[in-house]
């Protein structure tokens, strides 16, 4: 009998997991069916060279129908409600669709409105059209006060706004305005970073580039006409442009559904990734609450077990392995340079050294993205 | 005795690294009213040190740090 696999999300998650099931069980074992509501698949860590005009846009980004490998059924549909009893999803079309198995990977969703006066004042990098409008806004300053920061824990790809800052510095001596900006970095935690041997080398950088470092900072507000963003520890730094990564949730939908409390975000098992006592239910990528860094690496890695896990179990065998917590993350460090850091929940992360090589590595990595990782060849 | 103050919230982080019990804190205090007493529960040691700072930062009160088996609890104060 032929299992019906479903996938909620056409991120990074939802491609990998489709393209790799449907690599490791004939097509006579299984249907895959893919619900989707982004007909355009942008690689996000390109948002920190798009604001520097390093990169073209347009190269980041490929119609998401182009992505998915033969005997994939890709449907445009935006999924509204589970019903995991009934192993059910209803899509916005009027839809439903029934299940033996379900992969949740719809990321998370960006919540500007959970800080007041966030809309009219700040700008990011977090997706294509912000970074875009963040580039032509850095195309006009000619000096001033910078402030950037995420506004609040968790949010994507923790280095990336550290990347950014580091970016931001050498664009700006390009440019010969560095002596008339100041570079203010505001942060959640005691430190510039989540792990703390990380953070040594980040503050030593800030230090070195003379960038202010404003710890405990986890942003309340912003008051755009006095144009200050003040913390909820009550601290308030004023800015001539403001760069602040939006809080996120996890998508209403899924708290909708019963899945997840407000936050959005999905319990699951850290080990095997299934969702409360569902043995048929999963979750991967920005989607779950897990301790671990929200990176398309860890949706990479995790989707290497769920998708052995579940070919195994189609075709009558057992999977004895488990997701390990491993994340992989290449950071820029500097002008071409960069570093790889790799950990798992057991490892630590090892900030080694800085290598051209692993600049190259990022450069690359939306051309590697596309062609191999996403395709679920790697 | 620290056993008389009962918290209105306990957070329970153990098995949740860094930052995660320091962040749930953070989601407890905004939740709570003034003068609520919030208690998180860590087994990461890390928190041992963030929590307090944050704590100390944000003009809140710090009641105490007590080592409990296999775990720790931080216990605080919410004055503002
Ligand atoms: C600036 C920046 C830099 C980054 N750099 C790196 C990096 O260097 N390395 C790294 O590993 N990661 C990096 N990341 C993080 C990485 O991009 C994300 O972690 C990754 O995209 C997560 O994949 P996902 O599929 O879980 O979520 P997403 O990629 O967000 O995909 C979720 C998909 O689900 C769809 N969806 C949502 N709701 C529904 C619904 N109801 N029904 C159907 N579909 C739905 C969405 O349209 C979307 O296509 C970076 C992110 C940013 C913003």
């Amino acid at each position: 009998m032929s299992s019906k696999i479903l996938i909620l999300g056409d991120g990074a998650s939802g491609t990998i997991m489709a393209n790799k099931l449907r690599f490791l069980i004939p097509r006579e074992d299984a249907d895959i069916t893919v619900l989707g509501n982004s007909p355009m698949h942008y690689f996000k860590p390109d948002g920190i060279h798009i604001p520097f005009g390093l990169k073209m846009p347009r190269d980041s980004v490929k119609p998401a129908k182009m992505l998915f490998n033969y005997g994939i059924n890709y449907v445009q549909d935006e999924a509204v409600k589970i019903d995991v009893n009934n192993r059910k999803v209803n899509g916005k079309s009027g839809k439903e669709y029934d299940y033996d198995y379900l992969i949740i990977g719809t990321g998370d969703r960006y919540t500007p409105e959970d800080i007041p006066g966030y809309a009219e004042s700040a700008l990011h990098f977090y997706d294509y059209n912000s970074s875009i409008k963040l580039r032509d806004a850095l195309n006009n300053f000619k000096g001033g006060k910078i402030v950037i920061g995420p506004s609040s824990i968790p949010y994507q790809c923790p280095p990336a706004p550290y990347e950014f800052t580091f970016q931001l510095d050498q664009y700006l001596r390009n440019r010969g305005i560095r002596d008339k900006t100041e570079i203010h970095y505001t942060y959640p935690l005691n430190r510039a970073f989540t792990i703390a041997n990380v953070s040594e080398f980040v503050e030593k950088y800030f230090e070195e580039k003379g960038i202010i470092l404003h710890t405990l900072f986890n942003v309340e507000s912003i008051d755009a006409k006095s144009k200050k963003v003040n913390s909820l520890e009550g601290e308030s730094v004023d800015y001539d442009l403001l760069v602040l990564i939006p809080p996120h949730r996890g998508q209403q939908f899924i708290t909708d559904s019963g899945l997840a409390g407000p936050s959005g975000f999905i319990d699951v098992d850290r080990y095997k990734l299934n969702y409360g006592n569902f043995d048929n239910v999963f979750a991967l990528g920005d989607a779950t609450n897990l301790p671990v860094s929200k990176a398309g690496a860890t949706a990479h890695f995790q989707s290497e077990y769920l998708a052995n896990r579940i070919a195994h179990e189609i075709s009558g065998d057992v999977y004895f392995e488990s997701y390990d917590g491993a994340v992989a993350c290449t950071t820029v460090t500097g002008p071409g340079e960069a570093i790889t850091l790799y950990f798992t929940y057991e490892r630590p992360p090892r900030a080694n050294f800085n290598s051209k090589m692993d600049y190259l590595l990022k450069w690359t990595s939306a051309d590697t993205y596309f062609s191999g990782m996403v395709r679920g060849i790697m | 005795m620290e056993n008389e103050i009962k918290p209105n919230k306990v957070v329970d982080a153990r098995g949740s690294f860094c930052p995660g019990p320091l962040m749930e804190m953070i989601k407890a205090y905004k939740e709570a009213k003034v003068g609520d007493v919030i208690s998180v529960y860590s087994t990461d040691s890390g928190t041992k040190k963030d929590a307090p700072a944050w704590i100390n930062k944000s003009g809140n009160e710090l009641i105490g740090i007590f080592d409990r088996t296999g775990y720790y609890e931080i216990m605080m104060k919410k004055v503002k």
